[in-house]
Order: C-alpha cells, then sequence, then structure tokens
C-alpha cells in the first residue's frame, strides 16, 4: 500500500465538500448543479476504490462499477430533461422553479 | 275505599292526559266536558269516601322508590284533615273548571289549558292523600310546576312568562329547603312515612327539631307566599283569572300551610319553630294587608289579600290552633275562589280592564256578579256571622289563648290586619261596583298603569292577548255558567261557619269535633268563652269599623274626590303599591350581586381567562406550525441546504463522539 488511506480518505471528503458547495453555490445553472453532483459521486467512488485496496476486497471496485453505471444512466436521463427544460422554460435557474411549493 | 281513592286520583290524571293528547283533535265542547267531568267524578269519589269513613286509613297501591332500605311506596293516607281537603278542593275546582268553560269559549288553546288544569288538581290531591314525604313532594312539585304553565298560559307576551319564572324560581328557594328536611329527615329516622315521622318527635333531639321546623317553614313559605318568599304571588296574576281561582288563591298556596299542619307534631315540639311560623304567618297578614290597601289592580287587590289570609292561617298554625287554621282554610278556598270568579267576571265584562279606578257603577249592570261578590268580600273582611268571621276569629282566640308577650303582639298585629282587610275589600267593591264609571277606557290606548308618582308599569297586569270583542257598548254580557258557578260558592262562604261554630253556643263545632282525633289537632289552650266572645265582638267592631271608613270615602260625593287623590299618588302610596319594595331589595341584595357575579365569571373568568387561554394556546402551535411551513418554498436550493445542513450535522456528532 503506497498511499495511505488517511490520505485517500482527505481528499474524499475534499472533493465531496467541493461538489457539495458547488451544488449550493451554482444554483443558478443545473448543468453545472450535475458537474458537481458528478464530483460528489466520484469522491464516493474513490472512497470504495480507496477501501477495497486497503483491505484487499474486490467489492469496493465492484461497486464503484456499478456508480460508474448509474451516473453514466443518471446524466444521460438528466442532460434529456434540462434540455426539454430549457425549451419549455428558457431557463436553467433553479431558483425560477416552485411548483413543487406545498 | 282503595277503590275510591284510586278514582280520586286517576280521574284527574286520566282527564288531563285525555286533553293533552287528544283535545286538539276533538271538538272543544268533548273536551271541556271530559276536564269536568273528572273532576266532577272525583268529587262523587270523595263524597263515598266520605261517607264511608270510618277513621283513618292507611292504603298503599304499589311500590314506587325502594332502594336497599329506602321505601317509598305509593300510598295514600286518609284522615280528617285530608278528607276534608279533598272533599274541598273537587268541589271548588270543579266549580272553577265550569267556570272556565265559560271563562275560555274564545281561547284557542282551551286543550292545554285544561290539560294542566286537570294535571294541576291531580297533584294537588297527591299531595294532600300522599303518606310518605317523597310522594308528597312529588305533588308539591307537580302543582309548582303547574302552576308556571298557568301563569305564563298566555306565553306570547314576556311580561307573563317572566311572572310564570319568577314563581317557579321563587317557590324552587323554599322547596329546596323542604327537600334538605325530608333527607335529614329520612337520615334521622330511616323513614319517610308522614305518620312514622310524626311518633318521632321525642326521639330526635331539640335543636334538630327546629332546624327542620324551620327549614319546613321555608318550604311552605316558599309555596304559600309568607314574607320573605311572598314577592311570587302579585304576579302570578298574569295567568287566565280561574287559574288565579283554583292555583293561587283556593288551593295550591295553601299547601304550605297543609304540610305545616301534616307536620305539626313533629315540629311542634319546638318552641322556637311554633314562634317562627306565628310571627312569619302575623307579619306577612299585616304586610300583605298594607300592600292591598294601595293597589289599584283588581287581581293584585286580591293576591295581596290571599297573601295575607294565608298569614292568618299560618300563624294559626304557630300558635296550635291548627283546627281554626284548617277551618280558615277551608273557607278562605270557598269565598276567595268566589271573589276571584267575580273579578274575573267584572274583568271579562269591561273587555279585560284590571284598573278599578277605571272601573265604577257595576251593581247595576252586572248584579249577577254584585251580589256573590258581595258576599265573598263580606267573608273576606270577616263581617259578622260569615264564615270568615268564624274562621278568623278560631285562628285569633288560639293566638289570644297562648298568651305571651310574642303572641299577644301578634295577636295585636291581627287584629289590625282585620281591621285593614275589612278596609281594603270594601274599598274594592266600592270602588268597583258601586258610584260611576270614571273616564272610560281611551280609544285605542290601554287604560292602564297612568298616573301615580310610582306606577311602573309592571305593577298593572297587562291585559292578556285575548281577541277583544269590538263592540264598546255597555252592553255587559257573560256566559251564563260563570255567574251560575259563583252561587254555591257565595253560599258556601256566607254559611261556612255553620262548619264551626264556637264552643260557647253550646255544640261542639263540627270541625273541632272531626279534626280532633288528629294528632296535634286537639292541642293548643282553648281562650276561656267569655274572652273569645270579647274577642269577636272586638274583631266585628273592627271590620264594622273598616266597613264605615270604606263607605265613608269611597261612596257618595267623596268618592271622586278619593279617586282622584289616589291616582295621583298619595305619600308612601309608592312604597305599599310595590309591596314595600321587596322586589326592589331583592334586587340590591341578591340578584344584583349574583348578575354582577355572573357576569364576572362569564367575562373574567370564561371568555378572558378560559377562553383566552385556549386561543392563545392555539395561535401559538399555529405560529410553530409556520416556522417548518416557510421551509416549505418548492425550491431545490432549501431542500439542497437542507440537505448540506443535515450533513454538517451528521458530521459534527461524529467528531463530538469519536474525540477522545
Amino acid at each position: 500500500m503506497i498511499v495511505p488511506l488517511e490520505h485517500i480518505l482527505l481528499l474524499d471528503g475534499l472533493l465531496f465538500f467541493l461538489g457539495m458547495g458547488g451544488l449550493l453555490a451554482w444554483r443558478a445553472n443545473l448543468i453545472m448543479m450535475l458537474v458537481c453532483i458528478e464530483v460528489m459521486l466520484n469522491a464516493v467512488m474513490l472512497a470504495f476504490v480507496g477501501g477495497s485496496a486497503r483491505w484487499g476486497s474486490a467489492d469496493g471496485q465492484l461497486f464503484a462499477i456499478f456508480i460508474m453505471a448509474l451516473t453514466s444512466a443518471e446524466v444521460s436521463l438528466a442532460l434529456a430533461m434540462v434540455v426539454y427544460l430549457h425549451r419549455r422554460r428558457k431557463t436553467v435557474d433553479t431558483d425560477q422553479f416552485s411548483e413543487m411549493k406545498g | 275505599m282503595k277503590l275510591y281513592l284510586a278514582f280520586i286520583l286517576l280521574l284527574p290524571l286520566m282527564g288531563g292526559i285525555f286533553n293533552a293528547l287528544l283535545g286538539r283533535t276533538l271538538p272543544r265542547r268533548v273536551g271541556e266536558v271530559v276536564a269536568c267531568g273528572v273532576i266532577w267524578s272525583a268529587f262523587a269519589c270523595a263524597v263515598l269516601a266520605f261517607a264511608g269513613f270510618n277513621g283513618p286509613v292507611r292504603v298503599e297501591f304499589g311500590s314506587w322508590l325502594a332502594a336497599f332500605e329506602f321505601q317509598a311506596p305509593i300510598a295514600l293516607y286518609l284522615d280528617q284533615l285530608s278528607l276534608s281537603l279533598t272533599l274541598m278542593i273537587t268541589f271548588v275546582c270543579g266549580l272553577i273548571h265550569l267556570y272556565s268553560v265559560g271563562y275560555m269559549q274564545d281561547d284557542p288553546a282551551h286543550a292545554r289549558y285544561f290539560a294542566l288544569l286537570n294535571i294541576f288538581v291531580f297533584a294537588m290531591l297527591v299531595l294532600v292523600l300522599a303518606e310518605n314525604l317523597p310522594l308528597l313532594y312529588l305533588g308539591w312539585e307537580g302543582v309548582g310546576f303547574c302552576s308556571y304553565a298557568l301563569i305564563g298560559f298566555w306565553y306570547t307576551e314576556e311580561q307573563n312568562a317572566t311572572a310564570g319564572r319568577k314563581a317557579f324560581i321563587t317557590t324552587r328557594i323554599g322547596d329546596t329547603a323542604f327537600g334538605i328536611a325530608i333527607v335529614w329527615m329520612y337520615q334521622l329516622s330511616g323513614s319517610v312515612s308522614i305518620t312514622h315521622l310524626n311518633t318521632m318527635g321525642t326521639l330526635i333531639p331539640a335543636a334538630v327539631v327546629t332546624t327542620l321546623g324551620l327549614l319546613l317553614l321555608a318550604g311552605a313559605s316558599g309555596k304559600s307566599a309568607q314574607l320573605p318568599l311572598s314577592v311570587w304571588l302579585p304576579d302570578a296574576m298574569a295567568g287566565p283569572t280561574p287559574v288565579s281561582a283554583q292555583i293561587h288563591a283556593a288551593t295550591m298556596v295553601t299547601a304550605g300551610v297543609y304540610l305545616l299542619a301534616r307536620m305539626f307534631p313533629l315540629i311542634g315540639g319546638s318552641g322556637t319553630v311554633r314562634a317562627a311560623i306565628a310571627l312569619t304567618g302575623g307579619i306577612t297578614a299585616f304586610y300583605a294587608a298594607t300592600c292591598a290597601c294601595c293597589q289599584r289592580d283588581l287581581k293584585r287587590i286580591l293576591a295581596y289579600s290571599t297573601i295575607s289570609q294565608i298569614g292568618y292561617m299560618v300563624l294559626g298554625v304557630g300558635a296550635g290552633a291548627l283546627t281554626g287554621a284548617a277551618f280558615h282554610l277551608l273557607t278562605h278556598a270557598f269565598f276567595k275562589a268566589l271573589l276571584f270568579l267575580g273579578a274575573g267576571c267584572a274583568i271579562t265584562a269591561l273587555h279585560h280592564r284590571q284598573d278599578i279606578f277605571r272601573m265604577g257603577g257595576l251593581r247595576a249592570k252586572l248584579p249577577a256578579v254584585y251580589w256573590p261578590f258581595l258576599a265573598g268580600a263580606l267573608c273576606l273582611a270577616g263581617f259578622p256571622l260569615t264564615g270568615g268571621f268564624f274562621s278568623k276569629d278560631a285562628i285569633l282566640a288560639g293566638v289570644a289563648a297562648q298568651g305571651g308577650p310574642l303572641y299577644g303582639g301578634l295577636l295585636l298585629l291581627g287584629l289590625i290586619t282585620a281591621f285593614l282587610t275589612s278596609f281594603y275589600t270594601f274599598r274594592m267593591v266600592f270602588v268597583v261596583f258601586h258610584g260611576e264609571q270614571k273616564n272610560p277606557l281611551p280609544p285605542g290606548g290601554g287604560g292602564l298603569g297612568r298616573g301615580g308618582s310610582d306606577n311602573s308599569a309592571a305593577n298593572i297586569l297587562h291585559p292578556p292577548p285575548h281577541p277583544l270583542p269590538s263592540r264598546e257598548g255597555e252592553h255587559l254580557e257573560l256566559p251564563k255558567i260563570m255567574t251560575l258557578a259563583l252561587v254555591p260558592l257565595a253560599l258556601l262562604g256566607l254559611c261556612g261557619g255553620m262548619l264551626n261554630l264556637p264552643s260557647y253556643l253550646g255544640h261542639q263545632g263540627i270541625l273541632d269535633g272531626f279534626l280532633g282525633s288528629i294528632p296535634g289537632f286537639g292541642g293548643g289552650e282553648k281562650a276561656s268563652q267569655g274572652g273569645e266572645i270579647v274577642l269577636q265582638i272586638v274583631a266585628a267592631i273592627l271590620s264594622l269599623t273598616g266597613l264605615g271608613l270604606a263607605w265613608f270615602r269611597y261612596t257618595g260625593s267623596r268618592r271622586a274626590e278619593a279617586l282622584a287623590r289616589e291616582e295621583a299618588g298619595l305619600p308612601g302610596a309608592g312604597f305599599l303599591l310595590n309591596g314595600w319594595r321587596l322586589d326592589n331589595l331583592y334586587g340590591a341584595l341578591i340578584i344584583n350581586p349574583f348578575k354582577y357575579v355572573a357576569r364576572f365569571f362569564w367575562k373574567q373568568g370564561d371568555e378572558a381567562g378560559i377562553d383566552g387561554a385556549l386561543d392563545g394556546l392555539a395561535r401559538f402551535i399555529a405560529r410553530l406550525g409556520g416556522l417548518p411551513a416557510g421551509w416549505c418554498t418548492g425550491r431545490v436550493a432549501t431542500s439542497l441546504f437542507g440537505l448540506a445542513g443535515g450533513v454538517c450535522v451528521v458530521l459534527a456528532y461524529l467528531v463530538w463522539v469519536t474525540l477522545p
């Protein structure tokens, strides 16, 4: 083991909170929010891979591949919806949408 | 005997139920015939019971209330007192029922009227015949209810309904005391049977007997309109006149006297109670007589005279002259029913005018009413040799025989009252029937409640919402049955003295002999014969003086002047007109503080306290609910921040947990 788990987890956390910060800050653009979600997901993937390496188990890597498949599906659907949304409302600013208000 | 008693009670009840259920669907005549028929049949049964009477009987019909050791069966007790009262009640009520047929001939609510009248007779008979106190109480409350419903018979006028409520509430005060006494007596002796309780007098501590006696006196005061609960009776005149005659003069209001006489063997053992009873009666008699002198509503004069006469009876009970009290009760029932029925005739003939100052000269127009009314007035005034003369003197003789400063004072008060009675009675007779009718009813105006310094509208009862005949000609016509009903009462009133002639005439009076065997009735010191003769002469002189004074004042040339002065309001007349302002006193002492307290609890306690606390709590919760409701913006951002906040909290928690 060249890189210690703590370092990986530190990087993980950094990535995750970077993604989260971006998510919160970039609400004006739905696409950028999707990008930030990717960053957060990647942080999680990294944690899985790191853990898998640390304990010598393949489960974590398996999960990472799952997440990859999942994100690709998610992104393709989400982008389609963004396009549809932009066509209808001429905006991708999430603060403009409040139809879900109870 | 059992059969007779059952019929005496059940016939009026059946008649009442019949009229209540079917009276409206059947022709009017049927309801009237049934109502009168049942009462006269009950009278016939009472006569048969009298014929077959040979000593007190107790008849039990079945169980009514029974729980553990408490037993109150439907048991009747027929002794000389209840028998004579039953005869009187059925007879007088029978006549009044007949009279009602004429009096109520234009009233659409005849079914309700006769049903209540019949049920009243039933309840009164239950009261008189009951062997145990709970059954007596049932009758007691029954007559109270019927009285309430009949005072407010023309309930569409708010004033009548208020009078009914006032009567109900005032008597309820006394009834509460009576109820407490019943429970206490049961607790003391384990029995509610009247005959049993009357033998317990010596076993119960004297102080308890005194308290019980005072409680019973309070109950009797409520029902019999004695001070301080007398205020309801003058207002009760709002009901139809036959009702006033039947309930508020002849029968129901004497229930208190009956109760005291019934329980006398128990409560009479206490000197304090006897003195309290006598004092109540004496003062009430005087009080009501003074009030009656200034009234100007015909029925209110009679109402106050009723209070006054019942005061005499209560005085008689207090003096131990029970036979005298019962004697006066009987003659009073005859002549007061007669006076009320006569007044009803006059009022009907004058199209429901009740102000005596607007009457006059009726002697020539209504001779069939004048002569019986005069007979009743002579009895009421205690004119020598009438029934009222002998019965009143029997009571006064009983008081005189007691001796002592208290009873001496009460005797004096009673004699003054006798004089006042004679005066106000003949004031009424002369003003109504003699002279000339003064300023007849102004067209369209009520003609009532005018003049007099303190003549608030409440002092003159409003005429009932009766279909007034439009003819205003002095064609005074009455249904024949109304005037015919007066004749037997007049004869009985005048000859009532035969029932119990004074013993100095050589024979024991009939009632003395008849009632003497009842426990308590034989007692009471007898006045010496010479003393009784002197007393009767004094009473006769006082009665004649009152008559003379009224004659001097209200006939001939001085009449107009006297009437004008009284109408302008004599000094102090307002005080008497309003019954010594007892209503105002109670208003200031009880009603207004009660209203104030009630308003305080309503405004401060209920609305501000309870409602306020609940409203405040509800507002607080609503505001609390508003806080998270603000987070439901429907925007993604809000959820995201929430998510981030949650993550931070979880992380912080983990850090806090893992830190050493």
